[in-house]
């Protein structure tokens, strides 16, 4: 029984990274609490489902479609709304109450469109594999899950870490006024980072839709809080955070349910979160930030 | 200009009287059609214009036609309350159906019920709603009638001598629904070897299931939505475990093997409706949502449905004078005395207790069938 | 005459929610003028309206005394988890006050007491307008005299630099503590009336998307002053009512007004120099900050 928690952990873990990444990322660089991820989550779960059923498409197609999709959809976002909020320097929760505007927006238009009901793939869309290892049973869709959310989180680490552009997406970060004094097109780069964390969100949102096979509208709710906690734990910004922290609150709340009590599984997630915070301000994995947020 | 301003004065006046001609029945329709209980309030609404499609397409009710007014309650408490009254004291409504959640009728049903004004719920089926107050009905089958059959109906089919249970805890419906088959099993005097709960919007419940499988049960007693249901069945069998599920109402729907394909078969469910019934009521109600909507009914339009048609009985026995607070107590009075055969077989109210000295409402009167999955399919179960 | 009773039957609840949300706003404006960012207040909405629920139900208190319950309680509360989670800056509090919330929630959800899921029905009905009203004009007669106080100054002055402030004498850990505590008090008024109005109260109405509206409220109205955060407690409060005939677009239409106030309003809709501006009453421009 440990074992298969183990797993069931892990799954639960990559799947609240891979959403956080987005998150995270557009945090770290633009310093926004962006609040519309989890619709633009919803959003590629929407499109990719919407290619399958009405282009036929395979999922092999579908996924990077919708993933480009919801990354043109974070682009809009920033080019219209978060840049003026930027350009007219507002306070941080500003752009946060904007993005809880989008979020409502594109929920109440996904509802319009494709109804309040719960939609799933087609039969056939999904890998249908599974087997069994001793007492372990495991589905080849929830190792692919595991799979895809290291690969990007591994891409994305790397690319931040060894290019040119990872540089300057850090000294961004660092500071947006002394990188667009080094010469770096800081707006160019604020909205690529937002396409790359709309698409992650995008890919998350399919990956999520497959898996537990059930599409709606205010999908992105409970994820949001969820990732919400993860970069807090991860300390805000922070890539390789996420992904520890992504993981660990996957665990926490697996073990609390299987060997506390499943009622309490989402109040010690928190809880957990709140004492975390207490004892270190910026987060378990987190640098102490010395600028104010 | 000023002309102009009377021409278009008339014509809306006009156009008023053609729409909404004072001889029409106006019925107020509170359900949640938008926000998370609006895959509830969706199909209800469709339930009732169907119904109400049938009834004037047939020329109505003493020649009036009946006027539903749609109002969304978005599954909110302030909503709820703010719809009710715009329905009662603006829109002038005979009686009102809904609203969708439970939750939602003990914020609203005090409301009509202190103005003397039905409040006819299709899909609440909570414990102490008709408790409210004599203006509160409902369709909707209360779980205390159901589970003690469906429960005892399995355990006598699959001689099982311990379960285990999964709920969601932070649901009204799921939790009332675990509440009776707590008591249930216990009067019926089987162990329960595990409890587990998850919250809404879960859709990996396999930590819980793998607790489950460790003790071992006969079967599974499952209070969980259809969709959240599905996916429990499908881990579930994924994960190894080939005990049966024992439902509650929320199985009721034809997402659950939509879904769960053939995970779900052996499972026992107790309901008053199921798409095969084979009551030509029900085919009718079948065929004709089909073909309007495009999609399966589920349960919570045919009660929708066969609620409109059990407030039609009650307004033909009646004659509506004009004077709307005369004819809404009338239409109260009338409604306890109907009884039908709809699209949930036959049907009649029953009076609920009265609570410290207090009158209550009306509840359902019906007796559940008992199905068992086959196949991915709903069949009668006839006890071998 | 008859057309005004009429409407206020119809539209009385509405009124009182406004009343209420314009508390709820106050009480989060109150932490923000102290420079804190706090989701902690719908969750003290949750205690003071179950706590108040309670005691009307089970100990049969007289309505005065269950409200003042409904603010004593979250006060309580507030002073516990203030003293240590306090020191926490800016986006950090935030999410540490947002995950007491979401215990809070899940705790009632889960308690014996609280009804769980169901939430406590049959709550008697004794918040009327005049509470409300009489409420509302003490806390809002009370922040105004704050405002000019000392202790407002000191609020004005940790909000624009903490560290100076401290130099200056301010004992910055009271001060928070105090706005915190006090901003607790007024949500849980705001509960305790709440739940005598509505028959009924969940453990859904107090979650995150219920933090993050009021914060809205406070944003969308200006947090210039007090009247700000009331407006916005209004037009969040009648939006979605007046918008009514729009019928599935309602969300689309609510959302987009949000956006273009956030774009085309910096200050929120109640700034009062934009107002001056534009009725020619004084300098119009935000003079160098």
């Amino acid at each position: 029984m440990f074992t298969q928690q183990l797993l069931n952990a892990l799954t639960l873990g990559s799947v609240y990274a891979l959403f956080a990444l987005g998150f995270t990322l557009v945090f770290g660089v633009l310093a926004v609490i962006n609040l519309s991820h989890g619709a633009v989550f919803m959003v590629g779960s929407y499109a990719a489902l919407t290619l399958v059923t009405r282009l036929h498409l395979p999922l092999g197609i579908a996924l990077p479609a919708a993933m480009a999709l919801s990354g043109c959809l974070g682009m809009a976002i920033d080019v219209l709304i978060l840049k003026p909020l930027r350009a007219r320097n507002a306070p941080h929760l500003i752009p946060m109450i904007a993005t809880i505007g989008v979020a409502i927006m594109l929920s109440s238009a996904a509802q319009g469109i494709f109804g309040a009901e719960i939609l799933r793939f087609p039969e056939g869309t999904i890998p249908a594999g599974e087997f069994t290892l001793g007492e372990v049973h495991v589905r080849a869709l929830e190792l692919s899950i595991v799979g895809i959310s290291f690969g990007l989180m591994a891409v994305l680490f790397l690319a931040i870490r060894r290019t040119q552009l990872g540089r300057a997406l850090r000294a961004i970060a660092e500071s947006p006024r002394s990188a667009s004094l080094l010469g770096i097109n800081v707006e160019g780069l604020f909205h690529a980072t937002s396409f790359v964390a709309a698409a992650l969100g995008g890919v998350a949102g399919v990956l999520i839709g497959l898996n537990f096979n059930a599409i709606t509208p205010l999908m992105g709710q409970p994820i949001l809080h969820k990732g919400i906690a993860v970069i807090i734990l991860g300390g805000m910004g922070d890539i390789r955070g996420a992904l520890l922290a992504g993981l660990f609150l996957g665990f926490a709340e697996v073990m609390s349910k299987a060997y506390l009590s499943s009622q309490m599984g989402d109040a010690v997630a928190f809880g957990l979160l709140f004492l975390i915070l207490l004892v270190r301000p910026s987060g378990l994995f987190g640098r102490v930030l010395e600028r104010k947020a | 200009m000023s002309i102009l301003r009377h021409t278009l004065l008339w014509t809306a006046a006009l156009l008023a009287g053609a729409a909404g001609g004072a001889a029409d029945i106006k019925i107020g329709l509170a359900e949640a059609l938008t926000g998370g209980a609006a895959q509830y309030g969706v199909p209800i609404r469709n339930g009732f214009q169907l119904a109400a499609d049938e009834i004037n397409a047939k020329g109505g009710i003493q020649g009036s036609k009946i006027l539903l007014v749609i109002e969304d309650e978005q599954g909110k408490k302030e909503e709820v309350i703010n719809v009710f009254k715009k329905l009662i004291f603006q829109d002038k409504v005979l009686m009102i159906f809904g609203p969708t959640l439970s939750n939602s009728m003990f914020a609203a049903g005090p409301v009509a019920n202190a103005a003397k004004v039905v409040a006819f719920g299709t899909s609440n089926t909570a414990n102490g709603i008709t408790d409210i107050g004599p203006y509160i009905f409902r369709n909707s089958v209360m779980e205390s009638d159901v589970l003690p059959v469906t429960v005892a109906t399995a355990v006598k089919h699959y001689k099982i001598k311990k379960v285990a249970v999964i709920y969601g805890n932070d649901d009204a419906f799921t939790k009332s629904g675990y509440d009776v088959f707590k008591k249930v099993l216990a009067d019926q005097k089987i162990p329960v070897t595990a409890t587990e709960t998850y919250v809404k919007g879960d859709v990996d419940f396999k930590a819980q299931l793998t607790k489950i499988k460790a003790t071992d049960p006969d079967a599974i007693v499952c209070s969980a939505l259809a969709e959240e249901a599905a996916n429990i069945m499908l881990q579930a069998r994924s994960l190894g475990i080939k005990a049966p599920f024992i439902g509650g109402n929320g199985f009721n729907s034809p997402k659950l093997f939509e879904i769960s394909k053939q995970a779900g078969d052996g499972t026992f469910v107790g309901s008053p409706w199921s798409n095969t019934n084979p009551d030509p009521a029900n085919v009718h109600f079948v065929g004709a949502y089909k073909q309007k909507f495009g999609s399966e009914p589920n349960q919570f339009a045919a009660q929708a449905y066969d609620a409109l048609h059990i407030a039609a009985a009650a307004l033909k026995s009646i004659k509506l004078t004009g004077r709307l607070e005369a004819d809404r107590q009338a239409l109260r009075d009338a409604l306890p005395k109907v009884s039908i055969n709809g699209a949930t077989g036959p049907f009649k109210f029953r009076p609920a207790a009265p609570k410290d000295g207090k009158p209550g409402g009306y509840d359902a009167d019906q007796k559940p069938f008992i199905y068992i999955l086959q196949q991915g399919k709903f069949n009668l179960y006839t006890g071998k | 005459m008859e057309w005004l009773a009429n409407f206020w039957a119809t539209y009385s609840t509405l009124v009182y929610s406004v009343g209420v949300f314009a508390l709820m706003a106050l009480s989060i404006w109150l932490t923000l003028a102290c420079g804190l960012l706090s989701l902690a207040n719908a969750a003290f909405m949750c205690i003071g309206a179950y706590v108040s629920a309670l005691l009307s139900l089970h100990a049969g208190w007289p309505f005065g005394a269950t409200l003042a319950a409904a603010g004593a309680a979250p006060a309580l509360v507030a002073l516990v988890i203030g003293m240590p989670t306090l020191r926490l800056s800016g986006v950090y509090l935030a999410m540490a006050t947002l995950a007491f919330g979401e215990v809070v929630r899940i705790v009632v959800l889960n308690l014996e007491v609280t009804g769980g899921p169901e939430g406590l029905n049959g709550i008697p009905q004794s918040t009327t307008g005049w509470h409300i009203l009489a409420i509302l004009a003490v806390v809002v007669y009370g922040l105004l005299r704050l405002q000019r106080s000392r202790v407002g100054r000191a609020f004005e002055a940790i909000r624009e630099d903490e560290v100076a402030a401290s130099l200056m004498g301010i004992n910055v850990a009271r001060h928070k503590l105090f706005a915190f505590v006090l901003g607790a008090v007024i949500a849980g008024l705001a509960g305790g009336l709440n739940a005598h109005y509505t028959f009924f109260i969940s453990p859904r109405e107090y979650g995150f998307e219920n933090a993050v509206d009021i914060l809205t409220m406070v944003v969308l109205g200006g947090i210039g002053g007090l009247a700000g955060p009331m407006l916005g407690a209004a037009i969040i409060t009648l939006l979605p009512e007046l918008l009514r005939s729009l019928h599935e677009f309602r969300g689309i239409v609510n959302g987009l007004i949000l956006v273009l106030v956030v774009l085309f309003l910096p200050k929120g809709i109640w700034d009062p120099r934009r107002l001056r501006a534009l009725f020619g009453l004084g300098p119009g421009r935000d003079p160098g900050c």
